[in-house]
């Protein structure tokens, strides 16, 4: 029985990489978990992961038919509580494309932690120290890979802990589509600690859809680490739906010239769901462009998060990092805490950022009651046309009306 | 004289404990077109927003029967359903919210209500294409956002096309003519005339006397300071026009 505060992890260490192991078991020591006095983590009511028992996945053979997107062809990377489901999965066979399970590598890859290691975040040292399994992607050079790879990860069962791991090398020049999906299957107060490892090498290009729809009582930790080489693009774009907490953390340092990064987000919150996406870009090299939009809905009594820091150093030269964050609150008693972080030591950059947070244009619901829309629809209604401006960012058509169903 | 469509009697209403409608009675029937007219702040524009149902007003005092049921007892969307259309003075802009597929909900909403099978996709889209022709909407503004860069004429008919659409038993239009130019009135007003049946009615409220040349009022109501204090025929609105109102607010006060 595993209690997080207590840092009493009942779990099997990770078979991965025991030099990552170690260092990583060391810091679970060093480190304490966030508090409400840590900036970071402040409006996080860590009590929900902290104070609860978790017990040990055992594997579950189910069926994940439902989670599927029709119509779009995919190769499909199936986990269950962080455990690797072959019968369920259709791995990619293409010869520009590694997909193996990390265990499998014990060790032999060399970026593996890399990102995560300088991390002061407990939660991706847990996530190191035992994570029982992962899946390693690499797209070889110059490789385009022909149809996205969807990697599954469902929940199932009651009160589990689970660790999700990912590592994708695009080496230069390549091109890959991912879909990261985290779901629920009969699935009651599960955590979820998901650690993301992406790099993208010079001029290659990785695009991350990544969608959390958990159970209404499920947690999840969430962490990307990625780094871009020069003439690299990066684009992510986050759908939080379902999750009774789920907490984002988007790390991305642009480490070379004339790299594109974007970032977009569409949160949903309702009943007492917490919905946190905390995003950091670092500009270390010149001639770059960062981009991000998050767009959230908040009903009910949903409490919703943006913090968005994008720290232009020194050497960052010729920058342009827009940055907008615009929320519409739906009931009185639904929150959100905004905060647009931009730290500038360049000085030849163009930069903008900007919140807004409101509630819909009465007159707009009057017009389409007078039509004859209820009400509630027309509230539906306005809610997807400003999602829309995030869903528009998403080229795959079949993935957002796959996305769109989910809401 | 046709079936009655709507009785309001003795309406009182006010926003921000401000009285505006201090008294209305006025009754229409199946078949009728009335004009309302008066100066600015005499209560035009709170009068259609009460009887369309917007929730600012609080109504304090009178009763409005609208075929038969309590219509200030109803939302805004069930006097839609049941027929009540107000074509809006300032039509509001909704970005991203297309025009037809608005429509189309509204429609299916309706069709609900009244218990009926939603429209098979290829007959809205018939009727769309019959009911913009009307107001000589293009393509590309059906498709837009609703009224998303609709220039002033457009917006207006964007309206009278919607109403088209909705085929309502009583039509308010809330000051359509007002910044539409000569052209743009002549196709409002033709879009308003083509839907006149035996079995509906119109209660047009405007300014100008000039709308009223090309949808000829039966009756021309006077609205001051929250009452209607003359009713006449379409010549009133001719002899408003030339005289203008002061001679009206004398006798009657």
């Amino acid at each position: 029985m595993t209690l997080l505060k207590e840092k009493n992890i009942d779990l099997p260490q990770s078979i991965i990489s025991a030099e990552a192991v170690k260092l990583a078991v060391d810091k679970i020591d060093s480190l304490d978990f966030p508090t409400r006095r840590t900036e970071d983590w402040r409006y996080a009511k860590l009590g929900k992961i902290l104070n609860k028992k978790f017990d040990r996945p055992t594997s579950n053979r189910i069926n994940v038919n439902e989670f599927l997107i029709t119509e779009l062809d995919v190769y499909t990377v199936v986990f269950v509580n962080g455990v690797f489901n072959e019968e369920e999965s259709l791995l990619p066979d293409e010869t520009g494309v590694v997909c193996k399970l990390l265990s499998k590598e014990a060790g032999a890859v060399s970026e593996y932690d890399r990102l995560a290691k300088d991390s002061n975040e407990i939660f991706s040292a847990i996530n190191t120290a035992y994570a029982s399994e992962g899946i390693y992607l690499r797209i070889e050079k110059n490789y385009k890979v022909s149809k996205p790879i969807y990697i599954l990860n469902v929940c199932t069962g009651t009160q589990l802990i689970s660790n999700s791991r990912c590592l994708i090398v695009a080496e230069s020049s390549s091109e890959v589509e991912i879909v990261q999906g985290f779901y629920a299957k009969s699935s009651k107060e599960n955590f979820n600690n998901s650690l993301t490892e992406v790099f993208v090498k010079a001029n290659a290009n990785v695009v991350i859809h990544k969608v959390q729809n958990l159970g209404s009582e499920d947690r999840q930790v969430c962490t990307e680490e990625v780094h871009q080489e020069k003439d690299s693009t990066f684009k992510i774009n986050t759908f939080q739906l379902g999750g009774e907490f789920l907490r984002n953390g988007l790390n991305i340092r642009v480490d070379g010239t004339n790299c594109y990064t974007e970032m977009n987000g569409f949160f949903n919150g309702k009943n007492s769901q917490y919905l946190d996406n905390h995003t950091r870009v670092d500009h270390l090299k010149s001639n770059c462009t960062s981009s991000e939009l998050y767009k959230g809905i908040l009903r009910d009594s949903s409490t919703g998060v943006f913090n968005g820091k994008v720290i232009v150093h020194q050497d960052a030269q010729v920058i342009e990092a827009y940055q907008q964050n615009n929320n519409v609150i739906l009931s009185d008693n639904a929150v959100m805490n905004t905060k647009p972080e931009l730290e500038i030591y360049a000085d030849d950059v163009k930069c903008s950022h900007g919140t807004t947070t409101g509630q819909f244009d009465e007159k707009a619901i009057f017009y389409l009651q007078a039509r004859g829309v209820s009400k509630d629809s027309a509230k539906e209604m306005l809610v997807e046309a400003f999602a829309e401006e995030v869903f528009e960012k998403v080229e795959n058509e079949d993935i957002v009306s796959f996305i769109k169903s989910l809401i | 004289m046709g079936e009655q469509i709507i009785k309001i009697e003795g309406l009182k209403a006010e926003i921000d404990g401000k009285e505006i409608l201090k008294g209305i009675n006025l009754t229409v029937n199946t078949g009728e077109i009335h004009a309302i007219m008066g100066p600015n702040g005499s209560g035009k524009s709170t009068l259609s927003s009460v009887l369309a149902g917007r929730e600012e007003y609080e109504v304090t005092g009178g009763s409005v029967d609208y075929l038969g049921k309590d219509l200030l007892e109803l939302d805004p969307e069930e006097r839609s359903w049941e027929g009540l259309f107000l074509a809006f003075q300032y039509p509001v802009e909704i970005p991203g919210v297309s025009n037809i597929n608005f429509l189309k909900t509204a429609l299916a909403e309706k069709a609900k209500y009244q218990g009926r099978e939603a429209m098979p996709a290829k007959e809205f889209l018939a009727l769309v294409k019959e009911k913009s022709a009307l107001v000589e909407l293009s393509d590309k503004l059906k498709n837009r956002s609703v009224n998303e860069g609709f220039s002033g004429g457009e917006k207006k008919r964007n309206e009278i096309f919607q109403m088209a659409m909705l085929e309502p038993r009583l039509s308010i239009l809330d000051e359509t003519d007002s910044g539409l130019d000569i052209d743009a009135l002549r196709i409002v007003a033709n879009g308003v005339n083509t839907l006149k049946t035996e079995n509906n009615a119109t209660i047009v409220i405007t300014h100008y006397q000039r709308l009223l040349d090309y949808i000829v009022p039966d009756f021309v109501h006077v609205l001051y300071d929250g009452r209607i204090i003359r009713t006449g025929d379409k010549n009133l609105a001719l002899e408003l026009e030339e005289r203008g109102y002061d001679w009206l607010i004398k006798e009657f006060a």
